[in-house]
This record gives C-alpha cells, structure tokens and sequence, in this order.
C-alpha cells in the first residue's frame, strides 16, 4: 500500500499499537505527542505506510522528508523498509536517539537498508540547583519577545545558520506559534533583527532550540546578553538542555562556557 | 539493589522525583530520558523490558514504574 494521507491522529496510535501487538523487540523513531501530531494534520504534511510488521510515517519538511518509524524489531525493520513505497520518491531523514552503546541494532539496521549516516547530534544538560547564580543575572533592555512582524526575518536567519536537513528547523506557521506562545527572545538594531533565542519550556525543564547572532551583528556580545537574559527569566528551571552538532567545536565550547555538559544523549541523523 | 527513587536520582540529580506525580508534566523526564531510565532499571534489576511497555504512562511517577517492574517480576520499593 502506498502512503496514504494521515487525516487523524487516531489513526496514527492505532498504527502503532497494531505493530506492537505483533511485537518481540519493538523498536522506533517516534515519541508522538498528540497536539503536534494534530498540527502536521492540520497542515497535511503527516503521511503514512502501514507494512506488515512495521509503519512508516513521513512528515514533509521543505523539500524532505522526516521518516519515523515503528517496527517489531531490528530485522523486521529493515526488511520492510527495503519494501517502503516511500513518498514522492524524496529525500528521507531518520533521526535515532539514544545511548551510544544502546543504537547501534537500529543504526545497522537503517544502513542495511540503503540509510547512509548524515550528522550527529549531542545533548547538552546545564543543572540550575535552587539558589544558583544565573550567569550573571544581567539583562538587556535591548531584549524583548518577538512579535509576528518577526517570524519571517527569523525563519530567513535559521535558514541562513543552520542545515534544515539535520536542524529540525521550524517552518513559518511553528516559529508563528512560537512567537505567540512568548518562546522567542530576539534583539534588534536599526529595526534589523540582530540576534533571537528561541526556547521552550516544559515545567522545570527548558530547552534552547535556537541560538543566533547575525553575521552583521557578531562581536557585539548580543549572544551572550540573550543567554543571560533567558537564564534570568527561568528560576524554576531546574535543567537547561539542548542538542548540537557534535563536530561543531565552536559551539559545544561556548554552551560548555555557560555550563551546559554531555548527558550521554546522542541522535544519529541518517539520510536516503 | 537500588530503589527506583535512587535510580531516578542518579540519571537527574537536580530533580526530587518524590514530590511529582507526572514527570513528563512536570519536566523532569521527557521521552528521550525513558531510553536512559530503561536501560538502567535493566541493568539493576537484570530485567529486559519490553519496547511495548516503554510508553509514557508507565513512567509517569515512582508509582507507575514500580508497577511496571512487578509486571516484570520485579519487587521494588
């Protein structure tokens, strides 16, 4: 069966839940939550294929694809993705995260079927104990949230730094949500937007998703001014994390300068 | 053999998982986290489980995944 338009997110928890029926050793890509499952519906970005002992969603992203997958084991998943129709014969990204030592079944098993590893990506925890001095604690009255006159100029400044294809960039309509939901900080001059610091936020943990200075406006210390700014705003925060890209030095050295460190996690972006 | 607080308490250390009953909610353990938490109450206990139980519901507090671990055999306190 071809991929098929997912039209709810019913149909999404029954796929999944049929394939762990049959189940010896489930393996998957994909923790959904409901409400942004629901988004990508309402969007019609969310496919599906639903294989004998494994489905297959693809999320489209540009001119890509996100491949998530649910399978009754490392076997089961390779030989049906071998079979997979796939979608519009695009590009496909599969993320798989894990411990190091705890991924590799799943990574042989998505090269076997034809997945060549694209990027590697870290996570970063920076431990906020009650009573902690916020780097600093200084602000910047320079420093507000986005507003929806910014959505634009920020999606043109992720696309400018970061690869879509390995970034889980958000399109127009997140980074939209985003600024309405007060998750951006930005900094502007001369009515250009110099730098942001998307976030988000979940009880007494946060996470950076975003961290940008324009070329024009690098030096300046506008980097450091949002990261400040943000701790500052979060004393109930209790854990700060993020992901980076493991070979980019320069960045993993500046978030290990405000405190972040390795927590053992790692995603494997895999590309077909 | 460590009590599932003190295995919680290892992973995330700046969180008092005793005084949550949801840590997905509360944000002190997010999907990625179970991968860990799982693979650690593996080792200690010398228990395997199962890719059908790794779902929010059953580490959703002490209470849960003490549930989750008597399915498996397992009395944990």
């Amino acid at each position: 069966m071809p991929m098929s338009l997912v039209q709810t997110v019913g149909q999404v928890f029954d796929s999944i839940q049929n394939v762990k029926a049959g189940a010896s050793a489930f393996c998957t890509n994909f923790f959904p939550v409901q409400a942004r499952v629901q988004t990508w519906i309402d969007h019609g970005e969310l496919f599906s294929e639903t294989r004998e002992r494994a489905a297959f969603f693809v999320r489209t992203d540009r001119d890509f694809g996100h491949l998530y997958f649910c399978a009754a084991d490392a076997p089961s998943l390779q030989s049906e993705l071998t079979r997979m129709n796939g979608l519009d014969q695009r590009r496909l990204m599969a993320d798989v995260v894990g411990q190091e030592a705890g991924v590799a079944p799943l990574l042989s098993s998505l090269e076997a079927a034809g997945f060549g590893r694209y990027s590697k990506l870290v996570r970063l925890a920076r431990p906020n104990p009650p009573g902690a001095s916020s780097a600093g604690g200084a602000t910047s009255p320079e420093i507000t949230m986005a507003g929806p006159g910014d959505a634009l100029a920020i999606l043109n400044l992720l696309e400018a730094s970061f690869d879509p294809l390995a970034d889980q960039l958000p399109t127009l309509y997140e980074i939209e949500d985003a600024i309405r939901a007060s998750q951006i900080l930005v900094i502007k001059r001369e009515g250009e937007l110099a730098a942001f610091l998307h976030f988000e936020t979940q009880g007494m943990t946060s996470t950076v998703r975003y961290w940008v200075v324009a070329k024009a406006f690098q030096s300046q210390r506008l980097g450091g001014a949002l990261i400040r700014h943000y701790f500052a705003s979060h004393p109930a925060v209790r854990r700060f994390i993020l992901w980076v890209t493991a070979t980019n030095d320069n960045a993993v050295q500046k978030y290990q300068h405000y405190g972040y460190a390795p927590d053992g996690l790692v995603d494997h972006v895999l590309s077909k | 053999m460590k009590t599932v607080a003190e295995i919680l308490k290892e992973i995330r250390p700046e969180f008092d998982f005793t005084a949550s009953n949801d840590f997905m909610a509360d944000g002190m353990l997010d999907s990625f986290d179970m991968v860990t938490l799982v693979a650690t109450l593996d080792k200690n206990y010398g228990i395997s489980i199962q890719g059908t139980d790794i779902i929010p519901e059953n580490f959703k507090n002490l209470q849960t995944i003490e549930a989750l671990l008597r399915q498996c055999g397992v009395s944990a306190g």
